[in-house]
């Protein structure tokens, strides 16, 4: 019996997929196909989830993210490709070095869509090189070249570098010099924009590669392509509605004074749930004091990117969570200062969220005494920049807040484990959990660590469907059925940012995937596809040493309360948070140590993944 | 007054919608209406329970009896309202409320002269000696007094509270409508002064900060600066509370933030 061949792989590839995975070891140079069979597709649909099979099946058990045999894979979807809006997405998935369990982050642009058309549904890359390499990849296979000339420079630098010396048609993920020096919360950036969380550049720093270059090599054949534009036809115009007139008309940086407004803008390292300054901050301050330029990904029609002029004439894409992370979290109110840490944030190549966490937690150890370093004050521009210089190379105490916050307060103790405001090690987004509890539990409890774009659930506190500061069922109900959406979206893979577009999500979800693959596919079929992407990301962590008390909150959000303006207290006590986990675990099919039962992986069809 | 009370229209609003949202925007917990057998209350939020008073006739005891055995295990202390309360501030409840402790098992406010027994605050755990009260036919809600630990707050006292003196100066929260005159007094008199604010898209150009207006409804506030309550929109009161129901009803002194419901980035 003969091994399948490349073509005769993707012969039998359901519409919309290849059928097949490239495995590039960067230390041989050698490339392995890898089949993904349609029942795997239809089971993980693509992105996050396809990327959590992989990880399955390729990386080794207690495998060191940082070594060479520890997997990094490039995944792409069934969408990307069609005229589909915001379907340009592709995930990046491995075992963090972060949090040692499994992360993925998301990434867009033209970079997913040249990817996937070299041929391959995802690019698996293993190995380490002993020199500073590119992998390009085509319609000519995969080869390495060298990249001692582009190492040191920003990401944003070797992309433009190497445009030039491949030409046309080539686009490039490529780390900064963070990712080369292994900063535990490096990213990987296509085109300005990072897959950002749980230090996905360190990874690839590791191995010694320093982009990684794709080029359209084939076409992606749609099962149905005429149904498929008039799907992308009526999303369009949906995407220009009412849902999505935040993020085009300001940007997430809307959410800044909202959330001030709310309570829930965390501030100096999560004291407070204020920012008196947050006016200063604002996309409507920040707009009228200098001219903002909108972007978008390729294949959107959102455009929700607001680059606003910093320092020096620097063009910074501004987020409200890099301006959370680097201006209230750190008790900064100078705009120039947190859009220029910012702009050091993107050309190092480092996770702004986990920079400004791992930051404010050293500067409440400095206040605390339990670090030596006078300089580092919170409220103080010129100081959080030092912080950002020295992590990105890590000097000085940039070698410990390089380790991000988790291990860095292990080393300093003297009860700073307390409020180093992580998650498994993944520093908190900018939502308070006192002020959004289920929030809290979808923070607590999501595979990737404290994250908000797997687990959403701050919308249904903000929603008025529950009370937001007294956690209960209708908690635990909420944070489950966002984690789930997440885990659809981030699979097949559309931006969460047209996630309100859609009235009956599965439903529509479910049309999009019958018209781009012809399975016969349901809204309920994708309920239970949700729920198995979001068990195996939990099955990948278990073999990974994941233990209950991993899915838990740090010290000061159990202990310290928040007073409101409204006169009630905002507290969360160990018990509201132990009861909204079991129930959680509960409703997952979890035992209360947090293992599936093998009814439950038979359930979903994920025995093969423990066996 | 020609219709029933507890229907009688409120700044667009009725008063039970009013004064239950009020109570329990004061309580921070579960509320509970008791109506007589088949009252009808019109439309209110699921989150309201409303059961059926038991035996009519009985007087305030009765409703009282029946709110706190159904209120047993889920909260400690009742503030007790009248539906006739359209003034009521959630400032005063909670000075009410707040005023049980261990030692006080209930708390009649005494104002404007009168000892107040439907704008007070009773432990839940009272209900079997209310029943008991109910039994033997000791119908006057003083009889309750006498066999239970209460306190009394007098004007001064309830106005040393600084929210009470800032947004219910005159007490009007114990003030009830007794005859058409006191409905149509009360009802020509202006909706509570509330500050609102725009944020995100929802802001108006040129326009910044917060707004002064009179509304007694989220609806009433929504319309005043041109925001629709439509599902992409929420509003929060005070910081707090969210809500998107256009008969939330709003106290003097509330500051209301209209904030787009897509929350996330």
């Amino acid at each position: 019996m003969t091994a399948p061949t490349l073509a005769g792989l993707r012969e039998k590839a359901p519409a919309g997929y290849f059928g097949v995975a490239a495995a590039v070891d960067v230390g041989t140079g050698i490339t392995t196909p890898v089949e993904l069979p349609a029942t795997v597709l239809r089971g993980y649909l693509g992105g996050a989830g396809l990327g959590t099979w992989l990880m399955h099946h390729l990386a080794p058990v207690g495998v060191d993210p940082l070594a060479p045999d520890a997997p990094l894979a490039f995944v792409f979807s069934p969408l990307v490709g069609t005229p589909l809006t915001t379907s340009a997405k592709f995930a990046v998935v491995a075992k963090s070095p972060l949090t040692g369990m499994l992360t993925d982050a998301l990434a867009s642009s033209h970079f997913a869509i040249a990817g996937k058309r070299t041929g391959y549904d995802a690019i698996v890359i293993r190995g380490s090189s002993e020199r500073p390499v590119v992998l390009l990849m085509d319609g000519d296979g995969s080869r390495l070249e060298d990249a001692k000339s582009l190492w040191g420079l920003s990401a944003a630098e070797a992309e433009a570098s190497l445009r030039e010396r491949l030409g046309k048609g080539w686009q490039i993920a490529a780390i900064g010099p963070a990712g080369e020096r292994q900063v535990r919360f490096a990213t990987i950036s296509h085109d300005g924009r990072h897959a950002g969380r749980g230090g996905l550049g360190a990874v690839m720093g590791a191995k010694c590669l320093k982009a990684v270059a794709v080029r359209a090599a084939t076409k992606v054949a749609s099962f149905d392509p005429k149904g498929v534009v008039e799907a992308a036809r009526a999303l369009s115009t949906l995407s220009f509605g009412p849902a999505t007139a935040k993020y085009r008309e300001l940007g997430t940086l809307a959410n800044l004074l909202a959330f001030n407004a709310l309570s829930t803008l965390p501030t100096r390292n999560f004291q407070e749930a204020t920012f008196a300054d947050a006016p200063r901050l604002s996309a409507e301050h920040l707009s009228q004091l200098s001219g903002v330029v909108r972007s978008g990904c390729a294949s959107c029609t959102i455009g929700c990117e607001h680059i606003y002029p910093g320092l020096g004439g620097k063009n910074v894409r501004v987020e409200y969570e890099n301006v959370f992370a680097l201006g209230p979290l750190c008790g900064v109110s100078d705009p120039d200062a947190v859009l220029e840490a910012s702009a050091r944030c993107d050309a190092f190549g480092i996770d702004t969220i986990s920079a400004g966490g791992t930051i404010a937690w050293a500067m409440e150890c400095v206040e605390r005494g339990l670090i030596d370093a006078e300089w580092l004050r919170f409220g103080d521009g010129a100081a959080l920049l030092r912080a950002i210089d020295e992590i990105g190379s890590r000097r000085g105490l940039g070698a410990l807040l390089a380790e991000g916050s988790r291990r860095a307060a292990e080393h300093v103790g003297g009860g700073s484990e307390a409020f180093a405001c992580h998650v498994k090690g993944l520093e908190l987004p900018g939502y308070e959990p006192r002020t959004l509890q289920a929030m809290a539990l979808g923070l607590a409890v999501n595979a990737r660590g404290a994250d908000h774009n797997r687990s959403g659930a701050y919308e249904a506190d903000l929603s008025g469907r529950h009370d937001r500061l007294a956690g209960g069922a209708s908690h635990v109900a909420a944070a489950i059925e966002s984690e789930d959406r997440a885990a659809i979206m981030d699979s097949m893979i559309l931006c969460k940012f047209l996630r309100g577009v859609f009235v009956e999500p599965y439903e529509e979800w479910a049309s999009l995937l019958r018209l781009v693959t012809g399975w016969d596919v349901t809204g309920d079929e994708l309920r239970r596809t949700a729920a198995r992407i979001v068990l195996a990301k939990r099955l990948f962590n278990l073999r990974e040493g994941w233990a209950r008390e991993d899915d838990w909150l740090p010290g000061r959000f159990l202990s310290e309360s928040l007073e409101l303006e409204s006169g009630r207290t905002a507290t969360l006590s160990a018990e509201t948070l132990r009861e909204m986990i079991d129930a959680y675990y509960v409703a997952r099919g979890l035992d209360q140590e947090g293992t599936p039962s093998s009814e439950r992986l038979s359930e979903l069809g994920l025995i093969e993944l423990v066996s | 007054m020609g219709s029933p009370k507890a229907l009688l229209e409120w700044h667009g609003s009725t008063l039970v919608r009013r004064v239950a949202g009020i109570v329990a925007r004061g309580v921070d917990g579960p509320v509970v209406l008791v109506r007589a057998p088949g009252q009808a209350l019109g439309c209110l939020p699921d989150s309201f329970d409303v059961l059926d008073d038991v035996e009519e006739g009985k007087g305030p005891l009765g409703g009282l009896c029946v709110g706190l055995e159904a209120l047993a295990d889920r909260g400690e202390i009742a503030y007790v309202s009248s539906t006739d309360a359209p003034l009521l501030h959630p400032a005063f409840v909670r000075r009410v409320v707040g005023e049980v402790s261990e030692e006080i098992d209930a708390c009649v406010p005494y104002v404007r002269g009168f000892r107040q027994p439907l704008a007070a605050a009773y432990r839940v755990s009272l209900a079997p000696l209310v029943a008991d009260l109910l039994a033997a036919d000791r119908l006057r809600p003083s009889f309750l007094l006498e066999a239970c630990r209460w306190s009394d707050l007098d004007d001064v006292a309830l106005l040393a509270d600084p929210d009470v003196a800032r947004f219910d100066p005159g007490l009007d929260s114990v003030t009830n409508l007794n005859n058409q005159a006191d409905y149509e007094a009360a009802r020509a008199g202006p909706a509570p002064e509330v500050q609102v604010e725009c944020f995100g898209v929802l802001r108006a150009p040129g326009r910044r900060g917060r707004v002064t207006i009179h509304a007694a409804t989220l609806g009433s506030a929504a319309d005043a600066v041109g925001v629709p309550l439509n599902p992409h929109v929420v509003a929060a009161l005070n910081g707090d509370q969210i809500s998107r129901d256009p008969e939330e009803p709003l106290a003097q002194g509330d500051v209301v933030s209209f904030v787009s419901a897509e929350a996330g980035g």
